[in-house]
């Protein structure tokens, strides 16, 4: 965490308040090292001079515009990018990551928000990211690497549909999850007509997962819509 | 289109038909009075009425006959025969008429001339009176007709006629193909204007000054349809213009709230005061966003982008994504029909739709209601009916459903039935326990 705080922040935005404002905020959060451009040319001499650890686009600016900034900064460096436009077009957003911008922030924007995104943009960059290695219920631990569940001692083996399914439920716990995100999940693009096999699929998992399976207190059934996973100790 | 143009044509055939047999009568009547000599029937001087005469004031007397009061114009002449065969009175008599005529004379001269005068025969007790008018003064036609002439006579009329009209109207048509063409060309001209097509006839023939207008009727359509998408363009573009202008002020304002919000420094009541702020900025960006929604919708009806889309994993998506973020004073029951239905159209415009009104459920029931969505295909519409068991809506809103609905149910009921009607689709909206909203549109 700490390591992330320290790594160099270029905003570039013509709007001198949003600049400052944009900086004081990330100051706040913690970082320190972080630094404005006001011009595409200004962005360009200062990434030349230092490496940049992640770049905050305007797209407007006076002397070009964010994406062609953007490519001439590629040229020096690999650092991510996130762009900030007060262009709300759905077609400036696909423009903005088929050159490969990481983010896309349409102001006007909660700096709380930005900043969420900034640490994550970084940690996905510059860090190992700690994965989830499983979890508990009740007094079952689901592991996710050996793709079992364990139960005092004993490891029920799941099949690979069970394991992405019950990882996706719970990725998204306490929220409905569709059929069709399930069954796409599970099955791909192709899923359609897997709604069936997708019942089965949670009953065994049901019957691996739920003390009483029949009155299931964890996958629980959305009628007409999907499955919620239930954590009942959050 | 044609049809019209056939009925035009036809009619104004069958009328000229009609004028042109009026023609004929009135002519045959005309020619009938034209050829009718009224020079020898002329009552005071036709040769039967001078004959009449001289039969009443002829008198006999001792030494023959008189003709008393009376006189025979002086170019006529006048013999009494007996029934011999002889004159026995005789007036203006040329000299080379014979004074003794045989029974052949009689037939020939009561049929044809005497020495080549005419002549006018009336029989008396007396013999036979016989009036001579100058020669050459008339020529005489025997005419013979049979009865069955006279008895069909009425039938033959009315066959000829008929056989006129037909002939008339068969003339019309001939001559009339041409302005039948013109009426065409025009007719179809007129009806490519309604449907806004480009319109330039040739300016020649009778219809020229038509063409013309037509021509003229076009090019103005054109200039105005071209001034009007210019000003939608302009409308859109400002819309687009002025919310982009307003982003970056308001990422200004809606950050500095953030920072008052969460700063130490501040009483507990400024830092409130700093939320409110905060939340009002998050609502006018919303506000922005709807507005250039519903301003490139109004002016532009069809979605960019079209795919075809299933409309019932999009209900499920959107149906979680709001089950996610609500509390439990509301439940949504959902109801698929039709889980095959498949539309063409913007998925992200169909689910803001959807969205749109199933939010629209739960921010107007803050206590909490049941909101019942179905779907099912009938007539190869699909039709989403959206429910619930609220306060319904505004008998207002009820009423100008097709305006655009400001105030109490904001943009989202409008700009849902703009993007409904950008998929060929109609919008219902009624009270019945609550709110009911229907969806209908056109499956692939």
């Amino acid at each position: 965490m700490k390591e992330i705080l320290n790594k160099k922040i270029l905003v570039v935005d013509d709007e001198p308040e949003l600049l400052q404002m944009v900086q004081n905020a990330l100051f706040d959060a913690g970082f320190w090292n972080v630094h404005t451009a006001a011009t595409c040319a200004q962005a360009v001499s200062f990434a030349k001079s230092q490496p940049v650890a992640l770049f905050l686009l305007d797209v407007n600016l006076p002397d070009g515009n964010g994406f062609m900034l953007y490519k001439t900064l590629r040229e020096s460096s690999n650092a991510p990018v996130i762009f900030l436009t007060a262009r709300g077009e759905a077609d400036d957003k696909v423009r903005g990551f088929d050159l490969g911008a990481d983010d896309y922030i349409v102001k006007p924007f909660l700096l709380s928000e930005l900043i969420l995104r900034v640490k994550a943009l970084l940690r996905r960059t510059y860090t190992i990211v700690h994965k989830e290695t499983g979890f508990y219920v009740d007094d079952k631990y689901i592991d996710f690497e050996k793709a079992a569940v364990i139960h005092n001692e004993k490891e029920i083996p799941l099949t690979p549909k069970e394991f992405i399914i019950i990882k996706k439920l719970w990725e998204n716990k306490n929220k409905i999850v569709t059929n069709d995100a399930l069954c796409l999940t599970a099955w791909g693009e192709d899923y359609y007509g897997h709604e069936n096999t997708l019942m089965v699929h949670i009953r065994r998992l049901r019957e691996k997962i739920e003390k009483s399976p029949s009155a299931p207190r964890h996958i629980v059934t959305v009628k007409g819509l999907g499955y919620k996973w239930v954590s009942e100790n959050e | 289109m044609n049809k019209t143009t056939i009925k035009i044509f036809l009619s104004f055939s069958f009328v000229s038909a009609i004028i042109a047999t009026m023609l004929l009568v009135m002519n045959a009547l005309g020619i009938g009075i034209l050829i009718t000599d009224t020079g020898i029937i002329t009552p005071k001087h036709s040769p039967t009425s001078v004959l009449e005469d001289i039969s009443l004031n002829l008198e006999k007397t001792d030494t023959g006959y008189t003709l008393a009061n009376t006189n025979i114009p002086s170019e006529y002449w006048c013999i009494l025969l007996n029934d011999d065969g002889n004159i026995v009175w005789s007036q203006n008599k040329p000299d080379d008429i014979p004074t003794h005529y045989s029974i052949r004379d009689i037939a020939k001269l009561t049929h044809w001339f005497l020495c080549d005068y005419p002549v006018f025969v009336r029989t008396e007790n007396c013999g036979l009176l016989i009036l001579g008018i100058p020669k050459n003064a008339v020529g005489k036609y025997e005419l013979i007709y049979s009865m069955k002439w006279f008895d069909t006579l009425p039938e033959r009329i009315v066959i000829i006629l008929l056989i006129n009209l037909v002939i008339a109207l068969l003339l019309s048509l001939i001559f009339g193909r041409k302005l039948y063409g013109n009426l065409k060309t025009v007719t179809s001209a007129i009806n490519d204007l309604r449907s806004e097509k480009t319109v330039n006839l040739p300016e020649k023939g009778i219809f020229r000054d038509v063409r013309r207008n037509i021509n003229e009727t076009s090019k103005s359509m054109l200039r105005k349809n071209a001034i009007l998408s210019e000003r939608d363009k302009a409308r859109i573009n400002w819309i687009a213009g002025i919310s982009h202008d307003i982003r970056t002020p308001l990422a200004i304002i809606m950050g500095n709230a953030e920072e008052l919000e969460n700063s130490p420094e501040l009483t507990e009541n400024s830092r409130k005061k700093a939320t409110a702020a905060k939340k009002q900025s998050i609502k006018i960006k919303k506000l922005i966003e709807d507005l250039n929604l519903i301003s490139s919708l109004e002016y532009d009806m069809q979605p960019s982008k079209k795919h075809q889309i299933s409309v019932c994993p999009l209900i499920r998506e959107i149906v979680c994504d709001i089950y996610n973020n609500i509390g439990d004073k509301y439940s949504i029951d959902v109801e698929l029909g039709a889980e095959n239905a498949i539309v063409l159209g913007d998925e992200n415009l169909l689910g803001r739709a959807f969205f749109n009104i199933i939010n629209n459920s739960i921010v107007h029931n803050k206590d909490g209601c049941a909101i019942s969505i179905s779907e099912y295909v009938k007539d190869k519409n699909v039709f989403i009916e959206i429910k619930d068991d609220g306060s319904g809506f505004d008998n207002a809103v009820i009423q100008n459903s097709d305006e655009i609905l400001h105030g109490q149910h904001g943009l989202g009921l409008s700009m849902t039935r703009k993007i409904v009607k950008a998929h060929g689709g109609t919008l219902k909206i009624q009270n019945n326990n609550g709110c009911v909203v229907t969806i209908k549109i056109p499956t692939e």
